[in-house]
């Protein structure tokens, strides 16, 4: 029995920024004068270093110094430990580090900088609030006929001028994270409110489209052989220079010229498109004046996509396509049609090239390699979760059950996926690098996906308890993230773990309303120890809470000292890391 | 498959056991001479050598020779082994000593073979304690290499090769050598190659074979070596010259799936945690003199001239780690190699007197001690500085625990009134000192004490006329029988001197639930030295009969019970001392033990469903069943039972090592009566010496709790009660520091200090080891305003981390190498 753990509104930060000269700056501003602060016997760790800190200021009990790399809010009467010294830093909520005036206004400040003034505001919001502001932000700027991923904007920090086009390589996986996200939104409305209630009808709508985006990508290469494309783009959009793309015209698709197809020596290949896509499904692009014709996708998916396509077709089976059949139907066919390609091509994909993709394979043959060995710990509990997923949806055993019990009985795969520590660990030592710091980061919601289905499906308790191993072989990892979008899937998957709600109420509480990638200033905090890595590199020691670390989606370290990534003050990220822990958190109880 | 059998020419050399060090010190020479000799004799082997302390050996009397190995270490052709000192027992130092180990060899091979060992190796030591993949990891070794416990003392350990994970989630790659360290000769040679070749074939993987003379040295004899040359040319292809590095390269390299074992490696050698209590002692002394007195020198270097003492504590430490060989910290070497280890312990121990003091004083001195009026002219009798009758003498008490303490502290002189340095009273008391001189009568007094800091106390002489007498108010009363205060009351038993009843009194519960405190001895005789093949000590041959019972003290600061024992011709003194305020009985133990072949054993019972007995080790913890065999621990056990209320009783210990728990009984092993280097009870006629004859002074102390161990508080407890206050009467002087001060600040009350020292590349940067103790995840704050630096730190159960601060307070994690050897 869950025993919900209450999230009350919590302060969260909104910094509004002017540039030198802007005449929005007030003027008092410009002369305002700080005393230094006397921070002898302060007794905390401070962001700064004490002699570096040159002004102070107070908004009530809450105390504010401004240091040369940036500025620290003090509220000794801080309800909660993390909260009573926090660190503001540039470029996220200041133009740059060098304070040179902090002036209050009434509980905000004004923060002078070298080059120009942030307004810094604490505003309590309620989770559930938060998850609203962060889905209209994406749903206004990231979205990409339901897609989302990312977008680039043209002006810093000004959301309103992001480009109209961006793929990402993982499309398929972020909008599945999305959409999972929304429907568990929609699922937890219609309990909590009802299926006509307002909010809950447009619950439903964004879910559903969220879902018809990710199936299409599962049909717009009209392959007509259960192929997932990683993204597709319209006719006025550019195609980057990153991986294999093909452009349908008339039933075929050409392979176009990019630095990947010439090297591997396919460009201009044609193969067929004659498979037609489903109408539904087509509508995301016919309705804004596409065809087919206007298509170009990018192939040489990876498991990543795969495995979220396949959790996110079971949840929106369950929860969104009981009220909606002609969906269900789409799903069927997509999960069979998927399924099919794997089993027919020995557990493989395939492309064009009639050989697996780069990264999407669950054979003994590739688990024979030295890198498929230690994948396969992974990719084992990926294949036995798409099976159990097709036998749900399809309500069928049949052929999937005995590729799964093949799977099991004569391949050993249940059996591997209790492998993934000791098969890694021994890989870090012939690679001389460290596990678990030096670790594949994106494959942690793979972990999360695969073993979640498997737990939540298996029935046997002999393969659950060999699945759970699994899951709990991960956790040593996943639990530097105590992220919940992990930690929540893990806690109904391993119910005898214990999970720290504490550390998660912390992760939704200082998690920013707004996806905007700026980064960080952690080169200078006094207060981190850093870390040197194995292979290079430095880390910081201890997990920041998340308004004071890069930003990313389910697929970075989240201990990163320095974060090339993060796309910076011109990239919007989708709100699905938060959208997706926060509703399936709220779906399963565990959040009042 | 690959059934490879690598071939380890080795030489296991004990530096002490039958023998003294000195002639240890020459095998060395002579072994890695000839191994020195075999490798340019016999193309493509490879010699494997443990314990930076020989190679220190062999640099400072054979330069020429160490030269010699170190263009072969370069080449490849002669691997240093086990990045740690000696070959230590693995069950009793402390986690500060482990990290020593690794610190000071390791930067050793560093400086003279330019790389670190990368494998573990402790071949004939006799346990291997929990957190051992920890301990290693953070000295730069990810694999390990062991044999004891055999599979005959303990088949559940896994086979050949494993994973080994201790409980903060470390993992080392573990190969048990299956038969022996140190096959020589044809016939054994040809005894356990066939057996290794099998295990090869059944396991899919390659296997060890050590060949070599060991224990007192020899190494890879010429004719062992062409024997080995000609079964290579005779059907052994799978035999190749190896190291146990290439070999846990090699096997990394396959692709393994290993069983996974994630406890401790026990029981070989049983008897060892308790035999020879004189080195126990010693070194639980040493361990903690040192890490608190480099504490003071850190800080006090920190805030004044002192100089930086680093290179003084490698020099003590290095004394303290080589006498952990395992021979030596498990007393089964002979008598005469501890008059050699009493040496070396006490040129430690010096070591850490002299900085200590050092270090003390110079911070007394900068505080403000002045008070108006004191250098006024007075008579010479008034003046004396003890004896300052018109003032009160400032004492200032250092706490060296990273928590704050109040505790009772004794200085030597009687009082009249002692406060504290806001001139509020403290309870005190004058007791008997232990000198036949003067007044007689030493002064007890209640100190508090910050963090890693001091605070000042003044106290009144007892003849000063310039003030009054003062009444302490104090919750401590007593009778012949019962001594108790407000949380405590503890009776004891007219007939047989044990405890009949110990309650707390907040909550009534009775904590005695059988044998308590009464000695009881076992009998030893059939035991060895190392209790080969014997894992209980449960033959009782009587109880020590109660000589006397007395209360000899009943003051506002303590009320003390002198129970006196006795049993054949030894007798037992134990004084039972509850302390105003204490929540524990601290007991002052005096034997002088002459039965030989004998164990003696302090009981303590508590009733009740489930009993769960608990120990403390390296870094941690661990719980064991309660099936009454002899187990290692470190500073306590604890054992605890009751069906939904818990309760238990811990023992703790200032210088044992050794329980065991039968049922719901726990037993501190307080000696154990053995002829030194009894090998296998092999004993012809003699007049034999025995390892615990004689007059033995140490303290225990027994700690009554509610729920389980190790949310009791246990390990603060231990800590203080191991790390003492120290009072330095102090000069009256003007000074820059106040009148109390901490020097660091720790948020979390399971994260403990366990080093606060200077690195040893002479950079001037601080060290600080920490380590969590409770086995809960955490993340502390630490702010330590000497060293410029406030840090959090995120720690996983029983996790040790060492950080290294720079000199604006800028803060690095790094391991036990202290980031030198990464960069």
């Amino acid at each position: 029995m869950i025993k919900p753990y209450k999230l009350k509104p919590h302060l969260c930060r909104f910094c509004t920024f002017y540039k030198t000269g802007d005449s929005k700056i007030p003027a008092e501003l410009l002369t305002f004068k700080n005393e230094k602060p006397s921070l002898e016997g302060f007794p905390y760790p401070l962001p700064s270093k004490k002699s570096d800190y040159t002004c102070f200021a107070k908004t009530g009990d809450i105390e504010w110094y401004g240091a040369s790399n940036g500025l620290t809010r003090y509220d000794k009467n801080a309800e909660r430990e993390e909260d009573i010294v926090m660190y503001f830093s540039a470029p996220r909520d200041l133009l740059d580090n060098n304070i040179k005036a902090i002036m209050p206004d009434g509980d905000n400040v004004w923060v002078l900088t070298e080059t120009g003034a942030a307004y810094i505001e604490m505003k309590l919001i309620g989770a559930e609030e938060k998850a609203d502001i962060l889905l209209d932000e994406t749903l206004r700027v990231v979205s990409r006929r339901g897609m989302v991923s990312q977008k680039q904007l043209k002006e810093a920090r000004n959301l309103d001028s992001a480009v109209p086009y961006g793929h990402s390589d993982n499309d398929g996986s972020f909008t599945s994270g999305y959409a999972m996200g929304e429907i568990f939104r929609y699922a937890t409305f219609k309990r909590e409110k009802g299926a006509d209630h307002p909010d809950t009808l447009k619950a439903k709508v964004i879910a559903t489209n969220a879902v018809e985006a990710n199936l299409l990508l599962l049909h717009i290469h009209s392959r007509g052989n259960g192929f997932a494309a990683r993204t597709y783009l319209c006719a006025d959009e550019p195609v980057p220079d990153d991986g294999l793309f093909f452009r349908i015209t008339d039933g075929k698709a050409t392979c176009l010229e990019t630095t990947d197809s010439i090297k591997k020596g396919v460009n201009g290949v044609v193969i067929d498109a004659s498979a037609e896509v489903p109408a539904r499904l087509a509508k995301l692009y016919t309705d804004l004046g596409y065809t087919i014709n206007d298509i170009v996708y990018k192939a040489d998916t990876s498991s990543d996509e795969i495995t979220h396509h396949f959790l996110h077709m079971l949840y929106a089976y369950e929860l969104l396509a009981c009220d909606d059949p002609e969906l269900g139907e789409l799903i069927k066919i997509s999960a069979v049609g998927l399924m099919n390609h794997i089993i027919d091509h020995g557990y493989e994909l395939h492309d064009f090239t009639g050989k697996p993709t780069s990264w999407a394979k669950w054979s003994t043959r590739y688990f024979n390699t030295e890198f498929g060995w230690v994948d396969g710990a992974l990719n084992s509990a990926q294949l036995l979760m798409y099976l159990l997923v097709t036998m749900r949806i399809t309500g069928e055993q049949g052929k999937w059950r005995e590729h799964y019990d093949h799977l099991v009985n004569d391949l050993g795969y249940a059996d591997m996926t209790e492998k993934h520590f000791d098969r890694l660990y021994q890989a870090s030592l012939s690679g001389e690098f460290i596990f678990v710091e030096d670790i594949m980061y994106g494959d942690h919601m793979l972990a999360v996906l695969a073993f979640t289905g498997l737990c939540t499906l298996e029935k046997d308790e002999k393969l659950l308890a060999k699945y759970r191993k699994g899951f709990k072989a991960w956790r040593t990892s996943l639990e530097r993230e105590h992220n919940p979008g992990y930690d929540l899937p893990y806690a109904i998957s391993c119910p005898d773990d214990e999970i720290d709600f504490e550390r998660l109420a912390e992760w939704f509480y200082r998690t920013n309303a707004s996806r905007l990638a700026a980064g960080v200033s952690l080169e200078g905090r006094h207060d981190v120890p850093v870390k040197n890595m194995k292979l290079g590199g430095k880390e910081i020691s201890i997990l920041l809470p998340p308004d004071e670390r890069f930003i990313s989606k389910y697929d970075r370290n989240p201990l990163d000292y320095k974060n090339e990534d993060s796309g910076g003050v011109t990239v919007v990220e989708s709100c699905y890391v938060y959208t997706f822990a926060y509703w399936f958190g709220r779906y399963y109880g565990f959040f009042e | 498959m690959n059934n490879k059998l690598h071939i380890i020419g080795n030489a296991h050399l004990d530096p002490i056991w039958l023998w003294r060090w000195q002639e240890g010190c020459g095998e060395v020479l002579q072994t890695f001479r000839c191994a020195v000799d075999r490798i340019k004799q016999y193309k493509g082997f490879v010699f494997t050598c443990s314990s930076a302390s020989y190679y220190k050996w062999v640099e400072e009397i054979d330069p020429e020779l160490f030269e010699e190995i170190r263009k072969l270490v370069k080449k490849g052709k002669w691997v240093p082994v086990n990045g740690w000192w000696v070959q230590p027992d693995c069950n009793m130092p402390s986690a500060e000593s482990f990290a020593r180990q690794a610190l000071y060899s390791q930067l050793y091979y560093y400086e003279k073979f330019g790389k670190i060992c990368k494998t573990g190796y402790n071949v004939d030591s006799f346990g291997h304690n929990a957190m051992l993949p920890q301990l290693l990891n953070n000295g730069g070794m990810r694999c390990y290499v062991m044999m004891r416990p055999g599979m005959h003392e303990n088949p559940e350990i896994p086979e050949n090769l494993f994973w080994w994970d201790s409980a903060d989630g470390s993992r080392v790659l573990t190969y048990r050598i299956p038969y022996s360290y140190c096959v020589n000769g044809k016939n054994d040679i040809d005894r356990e190659l066939p057996l290794l070749k099998e295990r090869a074939e059944n396991t899919g993987h390659g296997m060890m074979f050590f060949f070599g003379v060991g224990n007192h040295g020899g190494g890879p004899t010429k004719g062992d070596m062409d024997y080995i040359l000609e079964l290579m040319d005779n059907g052994y292809e799978e035999l190749e010259y190896s190291s146990p590095d290439d070999y846990f390269e090699e096997m990394c390299a396959d692709r393994l799936d290993l069983p996974v074992w994630n406890d401790e490696l026990q029981h070989h050698a049983s008897g060892c945690y308790s035999a020879t209590s004189m080195v126990k002692q010693l070194n639980r002394k040493a361990e903690y003199w040192l890490a608190n007195a480099e504490k003071w020198n850190t800080v006090s270097a920190k805030i004044s001239n002192l100089p930086k003492a680093t290179e003084e504590f490698g020099k003590a430490w290095k004394e303290v780690c080589f006498n952990q060989f395992h021979d030596i910290f498990c007393g089964c070497s002979i008598m005469e190699a501890y008059d050699d280890v009493r040496d070396s312990m006490g040129y430690a121990m010096k070591i850490a007197a002299n900085e200590e003091n050092k270090a003390m004083l110079k911070i007394a001195g900068m505080v403000d001690t002045w008070l108006d009026g004191v250098s006024d002219s007075q008579s010479l009798n008034a003046r004396h500085h003890c004896r300052n009758l018109k003032f009160p003498r400032p004492i200032i008490v250092f706490n060296p625990n990273s928590f704050e303490v109040e505790t009772p502290v004794r200085t030597y002189h009687p009082s009249k009134k002692v406060e504290d340095s806001n001139g509020n009273s403290v309870i005190f008391q004058n007791v008997r000192s232990s000198r036949s001189n003067d007044s007689h009568l030493d002064t007890v007094f209640f100190a508090k004490v910050p963090a890693l800091g001091y605070a000042t106390y003044w106290l009144w002489h007892a003849d000063s006329e310039y003030i009054g007498e003062y009444k302490a108010k104090s919750d401590v009363s007593a009778n012949e029988l019962t001594i108790e205060n407000k949380y405590l009351k503890a009776v004891f038993d007219g007939e047989t001197g044990g405890i009949k009843s110990l309650v707390t009194k907040a909550d009534g519960v009775e904590y005695v639930g059988g044998e308590f405190c009464i000695p009881t001895v076992v009998d030893n005789t059939e035991p060895d030295t190392w209790a080969h093949n014997i894992f209980k000590f449960d033959k009782v041959i009587g109880k020590m009969s109660l000589k006397s019972i007395e209360l000899v003290e009943n003051g506002a600061a303590r009320a003390v019970i002198r129970v006196k024992h006795t049993y054949g011709g030894s007798y037992l003194t134990q004084d039972f001392i509850l302390a105003a305020e204490s929540r524990h009985l601290r007991v002052k133990c005096k034997v002088l033990w002459q039965e030989a072949l004998t164990i003696l054993k302090m009981p303590v019972t508590v009733d009740g469903e489930n009993p769960v007995s608990t120990y403390e080790i390296p870094a941690g913890f661990i719980k064991r069943p309660c099936n009454g065999e002899e187990e290692p621990a470190l500073t306590w056990g604890d054992i605890t039972a009751g069906a939904d209320s818990r309760k238990g009783v811990a023992l703790i210990s200032d210088a044992k090592y050794s329980y065991d728990c039968p049922g719901n009984t726990l037993r501190l092993t307080m000696l154990r009566n053995s002829i030194f280097a009894d090998h296998y009870s092999d004993r012809p006629a003699a007049d034999f010496n025995y390892c615990d004859e004689g007059l033995h002074r140490f303290e225990y102390a027994i700690y009554p709790h509610a729920g389980e161990a190790e949310t009791s508080g246990i390990q603060k407890l231990s800590a203080q009660f191991n790390s003492r206050l120290v009072a330095i009467p102090a000069g009256y002087h003007k000074g820059e520091l106040p009148r109390e001060k901490s020097f660091i600040s720790i948020s979390k009350p399971n994260i403990r200090l366990d080093a606060f020292k200077f690195c040893e590349d002479g950079s001037g940067d601080v060290m600080m080891r920490l380590c969590e103790t409770d086995g809960r995840a955490v993340r502390a704050a630490i702010v330590c305003d000497i060293a410029d630096a406030g840090f959090y730190a995120d720690f996983r159960k029983f996790e040790v981390k060492t950080f290294r601060i720079d000199s604006e307070g800028y803060v690095k994690e790094t391991d036990y190498l202290e980031g030198i050897v990464e960069d």
